[in-house]
């Protein structure tokens, strides 16, 4: 969707708005890989990821005639794609407290990734040590998200974020234990 | 050299020989923080994570979805269920009180006009 010229989103959001299937559809191709990957970052966990970005979606077809500026649909698939993973996480951690030896410790192994799989693992361990809030922040901004749009995500100021942003990274860099070199 | 340089070297001999290889290339780095690439690699496992047909997935779960009535609209037929049967409660408990308060009222009266015979009576 990046190639895709503003004029031209806002008009697949509108013709979506007006239940078009096959814009829907569109919207769902054009940005399923960039919602997985911000789940996963989020997450940190491979099998949340289909079922979470199908929520994603199906909560943005449901609501997306309540959308009134079209050209806002990014930032507001990405809050959409926040909350949905910040109520998982939460309701995980509820189920922590119950399930204390459930299944929480099962996760399906990671694929080797592009770069060196290592610095992956450490970038994951340093993510999964910060709070959910913070690693958003930090997915958002990966994902292009500019300060004032994720002010507008977050209905906070953009100097609140440009500070938590702040904060997010100092921890980030003191989890990150990047691999040695041999 | 003074004894006390000797041991000082020797200590930072020993001391350095602690450092694993590469130790001046892994605080850079881990100074830096996780890097572009590292980033964009976390985002592409991500997004491989996705079967073929997700899309197709989505518009029928929508579909789906949209054919089931919403949370709204049970929780306001829960509450109308609700309300109906608190209304029914209400109405026969109301005409019970009021039947069992007229044969309360009838037998007094009974007793009052009894009363009142044999008052005259005396």
């Amino acid at each position: 969707m990046e190639s895709t010229s503003p004029t031209a989103l806002a008009d697949l959001v509108r013709r979506a708005q007006k239940g078009d299937e096959a814009a829907q559809r569109e919207l769902v191709v054009s940005y399923q890989h960039r919602v997985a990957g911000f789940v996963y970052a989020m997450t940190g966990r491979s099998d949340y990821v289909e079922d979470l970005s199908q929520q994603v979606f199906i909560k943005m077809i449901r609501a997306i005639d309540r959308l009134q500026a079209p050209a806002q649909f990014e930032s507001w698939l990405f809050r959409l794609a926040r909350n949905t993973c910040i109520d998982q996480l939460r309701r995980q951690k509820l189920r922590r407290i119950f399930l204390p030896f459930g299944e929480e410790h099962e996760n399906i192994p990671e694929p080797p990734g592009a770069v060196d799989s290592e610095e992956l693992d450490a970038l994951q361990h340093a993510l999964a040590q910060l709070r959910p809030q913070d690693r958003a922040l930090l997915a958002l901004v990966q994902e292009g998200r500019s300060h004032a749009e994720i002010a507008e995500t977050l209905e906070t100021s953009v100097a609140a974020v440009k500070a938590r942003l702040h904060r997010a990274r100092e921890h980030l860099r003191e989890h990150y234990q990047p691999p040695h070199e041999t | 050299m003074k004894p006390e340089e000797h041991a000082w070297q020797e200590l930072q001999r020993r001391a350095s020989a602690q450092l694993r290889g590469g130790f001046a290339d892994r605080v850079v780095r881990t100074a830096r923080g996780p890097q572009e690439d590292s980033w964009r690699a976390l985002f592409s496992v991500g997004a491989r994570q996705l079967r073929p047909g997700f899309a197709e997935r989505v518009l029928r779960a929508a579909r789906a979805a949209a054919e089931m009535p919403s949370l709204a609209s049970q929780f306001a037929l829960s509450a109308a269920t609700a309300a109906v049967c608190l209304g029914a409660v209400l109405f026969v408990h109301h005409q019970t009180v009021e039947a069992a308060d007229e044969r309360n009222l009838a037998e007094w009266q009974a007793i009052v006009a009894v009363a009142e015979d044999d008052a005259a009576g005396l």
